[in-house]
């Protein structure tokens, strides 16, 4: 139970951040409404990222393919001749990237996760190679999107869009009923079955809830670069970068995505301001992520003092924890965690 | 109506018949106890009947309905509740929000104070918000038992439950589980502490090998000659 | 007509299991790694790639044929291979929560490293390998077989051969064999599984980067073609089955032949895709191998 000075503290902190964001175009220009605009749209990708990868705990390297999905759908609508409105090609992007994560999640959820893993990975690049053939796609000489002018406009479409993602992954994952089934599902899937809960059925809604979110983005994404082609938004650095910026934060936590997605992006856009170009970005999020994993497996969000997943690094460590010593019982988990 | 019948069970994996036709049945109320040296199926048989691996062939119905070939949730959804050999917490939760967990496929809204009881009960109401994984072996299954509560199945299979466990939370279950018979629950159970077994089972089947070897009470079971060469031993003199 | 149309098919499949071969070299050591260090190795390409620009440096920089060469490169590569591995059995290992994906996570780490740094140091541009002291096409009844490739799947089948040799008829082997089955019983039997991880991890990392000098002698590659091959070796393994080592060898065989048939009947730009699909039609139907071992939650 927190005491209730804490709570106001994270009420105010939180006000005073969605202050900030919402009157950020008043008093920056142009460039860093654009720079921010691109964090909004990484926090949102690696947020969603995070609930089948953090959550649920089933690493996938094709998220990119969602998001390209997106991007293509509000492309195909916008063009000349169909000239859809903007806002409606967004929920058609989520639901056909909510049918294919479907169709591919079905056989490949019910495996291990290192399956799940590979099979994504391959959908993405198959897909990515299929809209580099195919017509209506504009081939590998992309579409191009109506143009707009107006920066702000982006930078509020990408930070609502975020928004309502970090919304959805509050109520549905953190608090709900839901949220405990996907995350016993993640902790051990025999234990989770036992208790009546269908895994696979869980597997399959975290699945699609997380492909669904990017393909917004990615349509928003399609509209604010006017034009896109595979390797704009089909291309597995994107999903390297959704996945290193969860990692980085803070996998499975709440603020681990936006945490990782802010520093990293913030940091390849000085690298490509000073040096002028990203292969060097790619090198660093690698180690990054290597490094990570070796020292710091809950991510920033386990520096943070009051992170409940900091007494998981306490005992990584085998520093003294009062609250089991004072229950009279030895500590030390049992078992092996496959 | 049984609680449990089975009828010629069969498993094999590979060329090795892990359970070589089981058949018996459990009536409401009781508790069976099985015991059989290490590999005689027992284990297999309970993954048999919790719907975690499917039979080669072979026949199981609860409480009337036949539940061969059902996957695992389905069959916990029928009114089955186990434990595991291993102890299976969820380790990135706290014991609160492990008891919460298991209330995700029934009454949610009265699931916090629920779980408030059972901690209670178990006594470990003090280590409520700890992780999962901070917890002792003997804790991690006290932790399993209560979890099994959260869903009020009509039976439980309990997978050598009290190994390890410490004599104070040894008698913490051993309350519950008889507790739980007086409201209407069958157990059967895995045991290889004999002493439990004479305590709390009334009824007894021996395995070996994939079968059912000899069946009665504890008495019978230790005066059967086959049972003893098997499994028991004889006594030091 | 039909005789043509019967040397293409001919000349297609040879082609194909040619190069089916160098899969075959991949994809064995990979396939071991994952059974004894029960990791995914999301590094495989990228020691295809690295292998590759050594055969390149061994010509720049040191005038020497990089065949020649190729036994320095397992050298090379076997002893980063020994410094990595302890590092993923660490994560592995480690008490922790989700420890096989965290491995996973850490072997893609160490990809877009090697990535990034041979992409910053030596750009975009393909190369080739060049070798000289292979060369000339061999011609049998009308197929064209060009000694390279057929250098190449000699050294896929030998290496093979050898790799099974050390493991079925040595005693080390015999330990490596064991630990792939099950690490617990074997660290009970004795069996050092952290030094015997590192040592399978060694081997496979200085095999693929010798299979990278003959495909970068074949095929033309860039610092970017990593994760094609990596996808490359885990089609193989998924459809091989976890452990299985006669089936990477049909299952490499099978893939070298399904892209060679593809691109000449349906078109290079498809391959993938078809290949993903096979993958997915693989996965639903499910073979006993692959779901076995996949079904462990």
């Amino acid at each position: 139970m927190k005491p209730r000075r804490q709570t106001a503290f994270s009420a105010l902190s939180l006000i005073a951040l969605v202050v900030f964001l919402a009157t950020l175009p008043l008093w920056i220009d142009d460039y860093w409404v654009r720079v921010w605009t691109g964090v909004a749209m990484w926090a949102g990708l690696a947020a969603s990222w995070n609930i089948i990868g953090g959550y649920a705990g089933y690493i996938s390297f094709g998220q990119v393919a969602f998001f390209g999905i997106g991007a293509y759908a509000t492309a195909i609508l916008m063009q000349p001749g169909l000239d859809w409105n903007f806002f409606l090609t967004l929920p058609v992007g989520a639901v056909v990237a909510g049918v294919f994560a479907l169709i591919v999640g079905w056989p490949t959820l019910r495996l291990r996760g290192a399956y799940f893993a590979i099979a994504t990975w391959a959908m993405a690049e198959a897909l990515a190679q299929i809209v580099n053939t195919v017509d209506f796609t504009g081939g590998s000489f992309g579409l191009s999107t109506p143009g707009n002018a107006e920066t702000d406009f982006f930078y509020y479409a990408m930070l609502i869009a975020s928004t309502v993602i970090y919304l959805l992954v509050f109520f549905l994952l953190e608090r709900s009923r839901f949220g405990y089934k996907v995350k016993a599902v993640r902790d051990n899937e025999a234990a989770a079955q036992s208790l009546g809960i269908n895994t696979t059925s869980v597997k399959l809604q975290a699945f699609v809830l997380s492909a669904a979110l990017p393909a917004v983005l990615g349509g928003i994404d399609a509209y604010w670069i006017t034009f896109i082609n595979p390797q704009s938004v089909l291309a597995g650095d994107i999903t390297d970068q959704m996945v290193v910026m969860s990692l980085v934060g803070g996998l499975g936590h709440l603020w681990g995505p936006a945490i990782g997605a802010t520093v990293l992006y913030l940091a390849s856009t000085w690298l490509n301001a000073r040096f002028g170009s990203s292969t060097g970005y790619i090198a660093m999020i690698g180690a990054l992520l290597a490094l990570i994993v070796l020292f710091l497996p809950d991510g920033l969000v386990g520096l943070m003092p009051r992170a409940r997943n900091m007494r998981l690094v306490r005992q990584m460590l085998r520093l003294p924890d009062k609250r089991t010593r004072a229950a009279g019982q030895s500590s030390g988990a049992s078992g092996d965690r496959p | 109506m049984n609680a449990l019948a089975i009828k010629d069970l069969k498993r094999s994996f590979g060329g090795i018949q892990a359970v070589a036709g089981v058949s018996f049945n459990v009536a409401v109320k009781e508790i069976v106890g099985i015991i059989g040296p290490n590999g005689s199926g027992k284990s297999t048989l309970f993954n048999l009947l919790s719907g975690t691996i499917p039979p080669s062939s072979g026949a199981i119905s609860l409480l009337g309905k036949d539940i061969t070939r059902q996957p695992a949730y389905k069959v916990a959804r029928q009114g089955l509740g186990r434990t595991f050999q291993i102890p299976t917490p969820f380790i990135n939760m706290t014991v609160r929000e492990n008891l919460l967990a298991a209330a995700v496929e029934g009454e949610w809204r009265s699931a916090r104070s629920r779980a408030d009881e059972v901690l209670d009960a178990l006594e470990i109401s003090h280590i409520a918000d700890d992780l999962a994984a901070t917890l002792s072996g003997g804790q991690q299954r006290l932790l399993e038992f209560g979890r099994i509560q959260m869903r009020d199945p009509q039976i439980i299979l309990l997978d050598e439950v009290t190994a390890g466990v410490n004599p104070r939370l040894r008698k913490i279950i051993l309350a519950r589980v008889r507790d739980l018979r007086e409201r209407g629950k069958t157990f059967l159970v895995i045991e290889h502490d004999m002493e439990l077994v004479r305590t709390i089972c009334e009824r007894i089947i021996v395995m070996d090998a994939g079968e059912i070897v000899f069946e009665g009470t504890f008495e019978e079971v230790a005066r059967n000659e086959r049972v003893i060469d098997a499994y028991l031993g004889r006594p030091e003199t | 007509m039909v005789r043509v149309a019967m040397q293409l098919l001919v000349q297609t499949i040879i082609d194909g299991l040619l190069v089916g071969g160098l899969y075959v070299a991949i994809s064995i050591g990979f396939s071991l790694a994952f059974g004894v260090l029960d990791v995914v190795d999301f590094a495989v390409g990228e020691w295809v790639m690295l292998g590759a620009f050594a055969g390149v440096a061994s010509r720049a920089w040191l005038g020497i044929d990089p065949i020649a060469f190729l036994p320095v490169v397992f050298i090379i590569f076997a002893s980063i291979g020994l410094l990595v591995a302890p590092l993923i059995y660490r994560v592995r290992t480690s008490r922790y929560a989700r420890p096989a994906l965290m491995a996973l996570a850490f072997t893609f780490g160490i990809a877009m490293f090697a990535r990034g740094v041979m992409l910053t140091g030596v750009g975009f541009d393909p190369r080739t390998v060049e070798t000289h002291l292979v060369g000339g096409t061999l011609m049998i009844g009308g197929i064209h077989i060009p000694w390279l490739r057929l250098a190449g799947f000699i050294f896929a089948i030998v290496s093979t051969a050898l790799f099974m040799g050390f493991l079925f008829f040595t005693r080390t082997g015999l330990a490596v064999r064991a630990t792939a089955q099950n690490k617990r019983n074997a660290s009970l039997m004795g069996i050092d599984v952290k030094r015997l991880s590192g040592l399978v991890y060694a081997i496979y990392a200085g095999l693929t980067a010798m299979a990278g000098v003959l495909i970068g002698a074949i095929y033309s590659f860039t610092a970017q073609v990593g994760p094609q091959y990596s996808l490359l070796a885990f089609f193989v393994v998924v459809m091989a089955g976890l452990g299985s080592v006669g089936g990477v060898l049909v299952a490499g065989l099978f893939l070298g032949m399904l892209q060679a048939l593809v691109t000449v009947y349906v078109g290079a730009d498809y391959t993938l895709a078809i290949v993903f699909g096979v993958l997915f039609l693989i996965l639903l139907v499910s073979p006993q191998g692959v779901l076995r071992r996949g079904l462990a939650a």
